[in-house]
């Protein structure tokens, strides 16, 4: 593969304001950098070539995580994956999300890629996207005339596609405090360590007295973006979670799929896969909601 | 894209060197400094070969445009020995034979030594996780994973 990017005009702005004045000159011409993980490799095979690059890394004070789970947490722009792994909060409290960014196996894409950017890219296999989603994560989108919070949930809309306009950008991921007796679960099915997902899976179940008081399931890679098992999600609630409800939720939430083939897998394979994974992470996740 | 005047650290030196936005951490580690200990291979972020420590911290130079780690310190395999004296890592990596084509070697030991910097006592699954994003197809991982052991141990003992 040939070594070298093509030309573009490189910015790196001190302020988030500076960013979406130059976005918004650029008018869907330019690309955001955070991490680069996935932005330089797409440039590098051609697959987009920006007119011109952002660089957010220079700009001080997007790089935090603040907050628990009593008050609620929030994490910056500039975040990376590794920080959020080991953070002693989001372990303690956001245990899921934690699950999620341990599976990602190379230390060198979480020491340079955000939580932020790899929401951005847009992709259905997001490890991040299936957490937030079950936590009910928002983002605080920031544009030349306005700001507004979007819920996970209403920010994918396709494939590679999201409701940013090409003047806006994500400044922070904010997570509400978990709800008490609850549990989650992240798992995942890959070729190897550190491909992307064929499939992956999030919950988090509330639970007392053995009945699901609540429960939301997140599935990726098997949809145009992450989706939630909403009809799944519906016959589990108010129901004993004993293993046959348990097995028949993670059959509707297979039906509720609509994958692809693809180098990965084929389509059929990942609904068999979506059954199991659903199922397991169920288990654990209403475990973890008891402990 | 005018080529402008970076200020780099590399290995505890410093270098003013005219660059492009466009050109990546290792084109100029390679092609303007001469260190071509750092190798570059998959250039997508996938393999791990182009591993050098930013700041301490493993990270892919073939996805990292120079420009962003100007004035940070940047150090490649080049800077590991001291003198003629090796690096514990690179000692053990010899001893235990973990080297056969030794195209992946520089970025396994900088991520090592990133490892060995945060836990000097690892476990063998800990090694194993912190050197998943580095690829080695020639051999295995065992005897790679054996040199690391033995090197904490080593610098453990006092050797630096």
């Amino acid at each position: 593969m040939s070594r070298a990017l093509k030309s573009f005009e490189y910015f790196e702005p001190r302020t988030v304001e500076e960013v979406v004045r130059i976005l918004f000159m650029y008018w869907g011409e330019a690309k955001v950098l955070a991490g680069g993980v996935d932005l330089v490799p797409k440039m590098r095979k051609r697959q987009i070539q920006p007119k011109c690059l952002v660089s957010i890394q220079r700009i001080p004070g997007i790089d935090y995580i603040e907050g628990d789970g009593a008050k609620g947490l929030r994490i910056g722009a500039l975040t990376n994956l590794r920080s959020i792994e080991l953070s002693p909060a989001i372990q303690k409290d956001y245990e899921l999300l934690h699950e999620a960014i341990h599976q990602i196996a190379s230390i060198q894409v979480k020491n340079m890629g955000t939580a932020v950017g790899n929401l951005c890219v847009g992709t259905p296999a997001s490890d991040i996207a299936l957490p937030l989603l079950v936590l009910g994560a928002k983002l605080r989108i920031v544009g030349l005339t306005q700001e507004r919070n979007v819920p996970i949930e209403r920010f994918f809309i396709g494939v590679g596609q999201t409701v940013l306009q090409p003047s806006e950008i994500v400044t922070e991921v904010l997570l509400p405090s978990p709800p008490a007796a609850t549990g989650g679960a992240f798992s995942k099915l890959v070729r190897t360590a550190t491909d992307v997902a064929k499939v992956n899976v999030a919950v988090t179940v509330t639970v007392t007295d053995g009945i699901c008081q609540d429960v939301k399931i997140a599935l990726g890679s098997v949809a145009p973006t992450p989706i939630r098992a909403n009809k799944a999600e519906e016959a589990l609630k108010g129901k004993k979670l004993d293993q046959e409800t348990i097995a028949e939720a993670a059959e509707t939430a297979a039906e509720e799929t609509k994958p692809i083939d693809d180098i990965r897998s084929t389509a059929e394979y990942r609904k068999e896969v979506t059954k199991v994974l659903v199922r397991r992470a169920i288990e654990k996740a209403s475990k973890r909601a008891k402990a | 894209m005018e080529k402008q005047i970076a200020k780099f650290i590399v290995n505890g030196r410093s270098y003013e060197i005219p660059i492009e936005p466009r050109m990546t951490l290792v084109e100029v580690l390679r092609d303007e400094l001469d260190l071509t200990g750092t190798k570059y291979s998959c250039g997508v972020g996938e393999c791990g070969s182009c591993t050098v420590l930013i700041d301490g911290k493993p990270t892919l130079s073939c996805c990292t445009l120079a420009i962003t780690s100007k004035e940070k310190s940047i150090l490649t395999i080049e800077g590991l020995a001291q003198g003629i004296t090796l690096h514990p890592i690179q000692q053990a990596f010899i001893d235990y034979g973990a080297i056969q084509c030794g195209f992946c070697t520089p970025g396994m030991i900088l991520t090592s030594k990133a490892l060995l910097d945060e836990n000097a006592n690892p476990t063998r699954e800990e090694v194993k996780e912190a050197l998943a994003g580095n690829l080695c197809r020639c051999t295995g991982y065992v005897k790679i994973v054996d040199a690391v052991l033995a090197a904490a141990e080593a610098m453990r003992k006092g050797g630096k």
